[in-house]
């Protein structure tokens, strides 16, 4: 459409978004959570003159610089990097939209980059009190980069009535309930981090009991945040993304899993390390940590999930088209209305190209067979292929086991009708025609079906082959 | 040619005046080039250096390794905004370039790992003094990837400014209208003297970078060390400054096309004339420095002066790059809808931010400053390097 689409065979290209958010939250979560562990931690070490538990501290400062700094930055750019590549138009409208709150995010980001190394290599030439002052701009610098960027990606789901304006948009109906989520994922991250760190480093058996006693602490404030933010989540989550939440399977099965293991980890730290301090061994924190990596990566993905069939709710849909752009391009055309689906047709098939350089819709028709499965191709490319695999993820080749012309063509006029994570059809009815074509040398005998079934649509799928 | 497929205009207008945005955008970049320089050559140098490199030059190295993974993580946050900026106002034209090199310009990400990460292990092992040959082989693998990212980024500015590439690109790689994402600028003959001509401003960088080490931050080495290094830093800068009057003549005179030249050469020839002849300072005071290896005012004249000259080459790069884009995209032409409380409360948070990396960076300087115990050591006898 505006942009060209990236074609990733067998995956789609939005899937590479999604690769890369989960390695990121994974570690940016900690570079917040953990950022306010060791300002707190130091400073209670300081306090109670515990030099082995700072001697600990420092040591985990080490990790943690080593994994947050740098990989959490990279990780972080590469989110950005990915949606230009993949969502070329939500990115280009959520850049209009916060180019300032992203500029202000960069302020804090440099704060903790510089906080983070004065920490730690000056860790025991700074006066105590300074050394702390310094682990307390870093930990307050990351959480409020948190905050700016949830403010972006709960804009993403619920804009509310934003009316084009920034502050309006900071403070979505989304932005509170994802940020004590996100506040409550980074602080019980963190501790899941600070137990596998410990149960490996930590010798003194002394400094292992402090560390399971303090830091579940606020591991199970953690819990309840996320558990809290959650159901206001819940409460201000727009009507479509409820009704993905509660019609999909895979999701709901995700939400309320996601829900019981925090309600499990709340109840394993309560009666685990905070009462029983000497349970921590490595076995229990492996198997914290990969409960808490289940937890993470089934909630970023029900967060790109629900949006379908949008990326930014009511403004941008997943196909990269804007909301307001859909009843013009039912009216002249999908492939007129973007600038490089118009210039690969009309480039292709010149004898279809009216004089003002458009492609004539009536004329779609009059193309050979195999050409109006081309100009299909083209359409499903752009219009389909941010969610569908022609074979692969969510793929059409499988999908399409025993589907028909009539009922392709049926589908296809009536996409968000067959199923509402779909945008509307935003072509006309000849488009509609030729995605049908191509669609049919997609589909195969219904499974239950012997080769060489009854409609047409399997027969040519069968002679296509 | 004016039928480049360029994406309309956003619904949204531009959040701030096209001058603020040019005015950041190279602001940003010339920061973003100062740590960038320095790895960018940097890495090569380190490389080169564990490997074939004297006991002087292999103490080179170590110091700069150590100094990497701050470099890195900062270098890398400057580049944030003018990548920020650039989307704001040149997106009809970033967004295609991007996307034509897609798989390429996803790769930057997994190799920026790669090279950090390969910086931060040669860095440990220096740190913890156990040099092996795993680490210099890190080392090694490091600058490859650097290099490898700086001629991703060359075919990224070189294609996203040159229209009949990009189709030419968008030709090749169309797969029923979409694209593959593995097209490179390859056919463009201002790709490669764009890519060398960088690596010859950051070895002068570099260059500059060593002196300021040796001056300032390398009290505890040897004498016979700190004088090899002032020199070798006029030797780096010297072989920079050929190695980018020979890149930047090529790219002008060889690769540029002619039209463009002579409008450059017409409307901003001072400024052309000017970028050329800064390094020339640079490299006075070098040669000023090279003798002196614990003369402060000349390496800070030095570091000064590079500033202003990669300044000046941000400022002429995003010269060249609106000339060569007004041939089909106009960004000034946008519609504009400032977001005037934002952008204040950025420019406040701004210099508040900076006042607090200046507290930060004050109180280590306290902290670090020698006891007054063991303030003699500025003398003659050289004190054992601290690990
Ligand atoms: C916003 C993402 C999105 C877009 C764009 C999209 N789909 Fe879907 N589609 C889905 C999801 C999600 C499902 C349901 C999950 C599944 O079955 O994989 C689905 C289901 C389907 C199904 C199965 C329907 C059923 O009743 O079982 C077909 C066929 C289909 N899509 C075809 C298309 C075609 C053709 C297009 C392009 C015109 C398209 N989709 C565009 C997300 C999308």
């Amino acid at each position: 459409m505006h942009y060209p689409f990236w074609y990733v065979p067998g995956l789609t290209s939005p899937m590479l978004i999604a690769l890369i958010a989960v390695f990121h939250v994974l570690v940016s979560s900690y570079a917040v959570g953990g950022g306010l562990f060791l300002a707190m931690e130091v400073r209670y070490a300081h306090r109670t003159g515990n030099k082995e538990y700072l001697a600990y501290l420092k040591q985990h400062t080490w990790f943690f610089v080593l994994l947050t700094v740098a990989y959490g930055a990279i990780t972080g750019v590469g989110i950005w990097w990915t949606i230009g590549l993949a969502s070329p138009l939500p990115t280009e409208f959520l850049i209009h939209t916060f180019v300032f709150g992203w500029a202000m995010e960069y302020v804090f980001f440099v704060l903790e980059i510089v906080a983070a190394f004065i920490f730690y290599y000056a860790w025991d030439r700074l006066k105590p009190r300074v050394h702390e002052q310094i682990g307390w701009i870093y930990g307050i610098s990351a959480w409020i980069s948190l905050v700016i960027i949830t403010a972006v990606t709960s804009f993403m789901l619920n804009p509310g009535n934003w009316q084009n304006n920034f502050w309006l948009a900071v403070l979505n109906p989304q932005t509170i309930p994802q940020i004590l989520a996100r506040t409550g994922a980074s602080l019980l991250l963190a501790t899941l981090y600070v137990f596998l760190h410990s149960s490996f480093r930590a010798n003194n058996a002394s400094v292992r009991t402090l560390i399971a006693q303090r830091s579940s602490r606020p591991a199970m404030l953690g819990a309840a945040l996320i558990l809290l933010g959650g159901l206001g989540w819940l409460l201000t989550v727009p009507e479509s993304a409820r009704a993905a939440l509660t019609g999909a399977a895979a999701l709901n099965i995700m939400a309320v899993t996601i829900f019981l293991l925090t309600v499990v980890v709340l109840f394993m730290f309560y009666y685990g390390p905070y009462k029983n301090p000497s349970w921590v061994s490595s076995g229990f924190a492996i198997l914290l940590f990969v409960l808490g990596v289940i937890v993470t990566a089934e909630g970023e993905f029900v967060r790109e999930a629900v949006r379908k069939p949008f990326v930014i709710y009511n403004e941008v849909y997943s196909h990269n088209v804007l909301k307001n752009e859909v009843p013009t391009l039912q009216q002249t055309g999908f492939l007129n209305g973007g600038v490089w689906t118009r210039h690969y047709i009309t480039q292709r098939f010149p004898e279809i190209k009216t004089a003002e350089g458009k492609i004539d819709n009536a004329r779609l028709a009059t193309l050979p067979q195999d050409s109006q499965v081309e100009v299909g191709h083209t359409i499903f490319q752009y219009h389909c292929g941010s969610c569908h695999a022609s074979s692969g993820y969510s793929g059409m080749k499988e999908i399409l086991r025993g589907w028909d012309a009539p009922m392709l063509e049926k589908l296809v006029l009536n996409l968000d009708r067959y199923h509402y994570f779909m945008p509307p059809w935003s072509g006309t009815p000849e488009e509609a025609k030729m995605l049908t074509r191509y669609l049919e040398t997609l589909t195969s005998p219904h499974p239950m079906e012997t080769a060489g079934g009854r409609s047409s649509g399997v027969q040519s799928a069968a002679s296509a082959r | 040619m004016n039928d480049f497929p360029l994406a309309p205009e956003t619904p949204l207008g531009s959040p701030a005046p096209f001058w603020f945005i040019l005015f950041f955008k190279t602001l940003g970049f010339t920061l973003h080039m100062i740590p960038m320089h320095i790895w960018f050559a940097g890495t090569v140098l380190i490389a080169l250096f564990s490997l074939f490199g004297s006991a002087h030059a292999r103490l080179l190295a170590h110091r700069m390794i150590n100094a990497l993974p701050i470099l890195i993580a900062l270098g890398i946050n400057f580049g944030i905004v003018p990548l920020l900026f650039i989307q704001v106002s040149y997106y009809p034209v970033v967004y295609p370039a991007n996307i034509l090199i897609g798989w390429y310009w996803f790769a930057v990400i997994p190799l920026l790992i790669v090279a950090y990460y390969g910086v931060y292990y040669y860095a440990v092992q220096v740190r913890r003094n156990k040099v092996t040959a795993r680490g210099v082989f890190c080392g090694v693998i490091s600058s490859l990837a650097f290099l490898a990212i700086g001629y991703i980024f060359a075919n990224n500015f070189s294609l996203m400014t040159n229209e009949p590439q990009m189709m030419a690109a968008y030709n090749r790689t169309a797969v029923g209208g979409a694209v593959t994402g593995t097209a490179l600028n390859t056919g463009d003959p201002t790709l490669l003297p764009r890519w060398l001509m960088m690596f010859g401003l950051a070895l002068t960088t570099a260059a500059v970078y060593i002196l300021v080490d040796t001056v300032f931050l390398a009290k505890r080495e040897t004498e016979e060390y700190r004088a090899w290094a002032a020199k070798f830093a006029f030797l780096l800068h010297t072989v920079g400054l050929v190695w980018f009057a020979a890149m930047g003549s090529w790219y002008l005179f060889g690769a540029l096309s002619p039209e463009l030249r002579q409008t450059a050469q017409s409307s901003v020839g001072v400024l052309f004339g000017l970028t050329a002849v800064a390094p020339g300072l640079v490299w006075l005071c070098m040669l000023l420095g090279r003798s002196r290896a614990s003369d402060g005012r000349i390496a800070l004249a030095a570091a000064a002066a590079q500033v202003v000259v990669l300044a000046l080459n941000a400022v002429s790069r995003q010269w060249l790059q609106n000339v060569e884009l007004a041939r089909f995209f106009d960004p000034a032409k946008m519609r504009v809808e400032t977001q005037w409380s934002p952008m204040i409360a950025f420019l406040v948070l701004f210099v508040l931010g900076l006042g607090v990396v200046g507290w930060m960076l004050w109180q280590l300087a306290l902290a670090l400053k020698p006891q007054p115990a063991m303030a003699s050591s500025s003398g003659g006898s050289p004190k054992p390097r601290k690990r």
